[in-house]
């Protein structure tokens, strides 16, 4: 049992480490664009660490898989496998579902912003896809 | 300041032509060479040699000799054609002076186009020549010796003809400009390290460098190209097949030369030296990647072949890269550079050229030899079958508590049993005397003491307390090491620091060093040291910790990736309050900082291919604030040093329980 939970709490953690890099990047520019250029760099350095923690998680992850959707991690055949099955769902199943959610809830400019984001993923799909050919 | 400025203080302004690509060169010199550091200085010898370099390949050159001079100058010399002295009609200057003061200008003066140039930045020696406080040229040519003086960029004297002298040649004579460069000491190390390099990627031609600071001087002129170069790397290392492996190819459609030679070893680093017109592209490229594409494709293709893989089974680039040392040399026009100082090969259009030639070739090889190809394949093999059971070492973690302890000592006997056999030269810690007299300073205990080395390796720490102890008594489980730790102690037990096999209050001091992180549990180890000492007893623990909470996690990632059998990378709090939850008291702490090539760290089996990728990269990108608190240096070379924090840490049981 403990296995399982700290299998999904890496991936939390993962989740936790990337996203506040992210942010912190975020902040980062807009403190720089008001002129707080210490704070800025003080974001940036954050950003910096928690990208490197963040990939701190995957190499724990590496062993064990994405706990998800259960598909090996770590090699780049690997790899590319789980970048287009993430993909995929995010073109076809999450951003769809969120856009028509935002459609319903009366915020036509950020379905279209989904809506958007489902496009690009498609071409995402379609790079992996032939780079997956051409190595068949 | 400006250099025109400089120059109209000194000399004649009417003379100076000052030319605004000169101004450029001296107002962003790192777009030009690089940087401004040791490297940047260095590479205005490289740039006067490739011109030389050039001169060879066309025919008209054997020999160039490299001066550093007293005065701290650098000389050029070469037995070329020279310099064109003749009127340039467009400019309506010397052809030279035309090269010197303007960019891109060399070659283009009456000498035909060379096939391939060397070097980088194509700026040439007009760049060598605008940071320099003083440049001399000396040319002979047509039974003539001229010479012209320079400053900063621009000529300070008109071309001189110094009389008849019946030889050829060229010679240029350089002192950097100190506004410019932050170091001016020319480093012979470094400089005839590159020379050898080149005289070896160029084969027949001689490369002097004298240095007369100390009157160092060494000859470069071999025959045998890049074999003898791999021949000359790989120097004592255990080679998995007799001769180098070479292929040559070229391609008079897409005017590119490849040249490659590679060689197995039992080593378990790879070491690939690429090169792109004598440049040494020390980030690789698309040409590094095509070789890695190629080979692999190559050495599954074989495997397949001969029935040593099943259908679907493949050999990874890393297992395959494992113990090779290759050299890659690559002739082509018009290569493209990534970055400023990144000397990293971009030109797309050839890496599936490259993959495509080098499969080729090499299975070729492979499917005429099959004994070469056995044992090429088989090396693989052994890597990736390391390499799975490290990932099971990993799985045996996983349920750590739940298994019998005896499985995970024998994971210790193998890994140790393997490393005894050069555990002095794995890393420079295990030796440094100074490390270990810091542990030695520590002691309290008279000459009658009883000492435990325990888990004692080679019996190196106990060692260091020979004539300051009565008894130095050594406990480790990998019966390698326990032949080993003989030489050093008075007697060898052997047994797991879980269950030390001695009676209580045995010891008046135990010593041990860097072992409590690769054990699950480290409270159940100081426990044992605290149950064997006597009351009053002194344990001894030296420990590489972090600088503090900000590099630990960084530290913790390399520490894995070499060693998967690490659970803890302690910080001082955790180690301390280890100790305090053992039952001692009477903490003290010394702090010493040592120097440790990560290179040598990692060439180790434990750490697979990949992890030593990977570590490496975690140094290159490190973030900004771990580089600084965390000291480390990454030389020119791309070796990297870093300086570890060891902890020596004393602590007591107390007296009276």
């Amino acid at each position: 049992m403990n296995e399982i939970y700290t299998k999904k709490n890496l991936k939390e953690a993962f989740i936790k480490e990337s996203s506040s890099a992210n942010r912190y990047l975020y902040f980062a520019k807009i403190a720089a664009f008001e002129g707080y250029s210490e704070v800025s760099q003080l974001f940036q350095d954050f950003a910096e660490i928690n990208i490197c923690n963040a990939h701190g998680n995957l190499d724990f992850l590496k062993n064990y898989g994405d706990p998800d959707n259960n598909l090996p991690i770590g090699e780049t055949n690997h790899n590319l496998k789980h970048a287009v099955f993430s993909e995929t769902s995010e073109h076809n199943e999450f951003y769809p579902m969120m856009a028509s959610i935002a459609h319903k809830e009366g915020y036509p400019d950020i379905a279209n912003w989904f809506e958007s984001l489902a496009k690009l993923k498609k071409t995402y799909l379609d790079k992996l896809e032939e780079i997956l050919n051409r190595n068949d | 300041m400006t250099n025109s400025k400089i120059l109209k203080n000194n000399y004649n302004a009417n003379n100076i032509i000052v030319l605004p690509e000169i101004e450029a060169v001296r107002h962003n010199p790192s777009m030009y060479i690089g940087s401004t550091d040791l490297e940047g200085l260095h590479h205005l010898v490289y740039e006067a040699v490739y011109n030389s370099i050039d001169e060879s390949i066309a025919g008209y050159c054997s020999k160039i000799e490299v001066i550093l001079q007293d005065d701290g100058s650098c000389s050029v010399i070469d037995n070329g054609r020279g310099i064109p002295t003749e009127i340039h009609k467009k400019e309506n200057r010397p052809a030279c002076e035309v090269v010197l003061t303007k960019l891109h200008s060399g070659g283009k003066f009456g000498l035909e186009t060379y096939s391939f140039t060397t070097g980088i930045h194509g700026v040439g020696i007009s760049c060598v020549n605008a940071l320099s406080k003083k440049f001399t040229l000396d040319t002979w040519r047509n039974g003539f010796h001229y010479r012209q003086s320079y400053s900063y960029g621009s000529c300070i004297t008109d071309l001189e003809n110094l009389g008849p002298e019946d030889k050829t040649g060229t010679q240029v004579t350089f002192l950097p400009d100190s506004t410019i460069f932050k170091n001016l000491s020319f480093s012979y190390h470094i400089i005839s390290k590159r020379l050898k390099e080149l005289a070896f990627l160029h084969p027949g031609i001689l490369i002097k460098i004298t240095d007369k600071r100390n009157n160092s001087i060494q000859n470069f002129k071999y025959n045998t190209g890049i074999i003898g170069f791999i021949k000359n790397l790989i120097k004592s290392q255990k080679v998995i097949h007799d001769k180098p492996l070479y292929i040559k190819h070229y391609s008079e459609k897409r005017k590119v030369e490849i040249e490659l030679a590679m060689q197995w070893t039992t080593e378990y680093g790879e070491n690939i030296f690429s090169y792109v017109n004598s440049l040494n592209t020390q980030y690789g490229g698309t040409h590094t990647y095509g070789l890695k594409i190629g080979l692999t494709k190559s050495v599954n293709t074989y495997a397949q072949e001969a029935k040593i893989l099943t259908n679907k089974e493949q050999i990874s680039t890393f297992d395959i890269f494992e113990g090779l040392t290759c050299v890659l040399s690559i002739n082509m026009k018009n290569p493209r550079f990534e970055g400023q100082t990144k000397t990293r090969l971009t030109n797309h259009e050839l890496k599936d050229y490259l993959a495509k030639t080098i499969n080729t070739y090499f299975l070729n090889i492979l499917r005429k030899n099959s004994k070469l190809a056995t044992l090429i394949v088989s090396r693989a093999l052994e890597a990736t079958r390391t390499r799975i059971s490290v990932r099971k070492i990993n799985n045996i973690h996983r349920h750590f508590n739940f298994i019998d302890k005896n499985v995970s000592n024998i994971v210790y006997q193998k890994q140790f049993g393997i490393r005894s056999k050069n555990w002095h030269d794995s890393a420079e810690w295990i030796t440094n005397s100074e490390l270990l007299s810091h542990h030695v300073n520590l002691l309290k205990c008279d000459k009658t003491a009883r000492l435990l080395d325990v888990c004692c390796g080679s019996g190196i720490v106990g060692g260091a307390f020979k004539g300051k102890v009565n008894k130095r008594i050594g406990l480790d489980i990998t019966p390698e090491m326990i032949e080993l730790a003989k030489e050093r102690l008075d007697e060898v037990h052997k047994g797991s620091i879980y269950n030390i096999p001695f009676k209580n209050n045995s010891f008046d001091v135990v010593v041990t060093r860097e072992v409590l992180h690769i054990l699950s549990n480290p409270l159940k180890p100081v426990s044992e040291i605290y149950r064997v000492l006597k009351p009053g007893g002194q344990f001894i623990v030296g420990q590489i910790l972090p600088y503090g909470a900000e590099d630990a996690t960084w530290m913790y990632r390399i520490f894995k990736k070499k060693q998967p059998l690490i659970f803890n990378m302690f910080q001082e709090e955790d180690f301390r309050h280890l100790l305090l939850c053992g039952g001692f008291i009477d903490l003290e702490m010394t702090e010493y900082l040592l120097w440790e090539s990560i290179d040598v760290w990692i060439n180790t089996h434990e750490t697979i291919n990949i992890h030593r990728h990977e570590i490496k990269d975690l140094f290159y990108n490190a973030p900004r604030r771990i580089k600084d608190i965390h000291p480390f240096k990454i030389l020119p070379s791309g070796e990297i040093q870093d300086l570890w924090r060891w902890c020596i840490f004393s602590a007591k049981k107390p007296l009276n329980i």
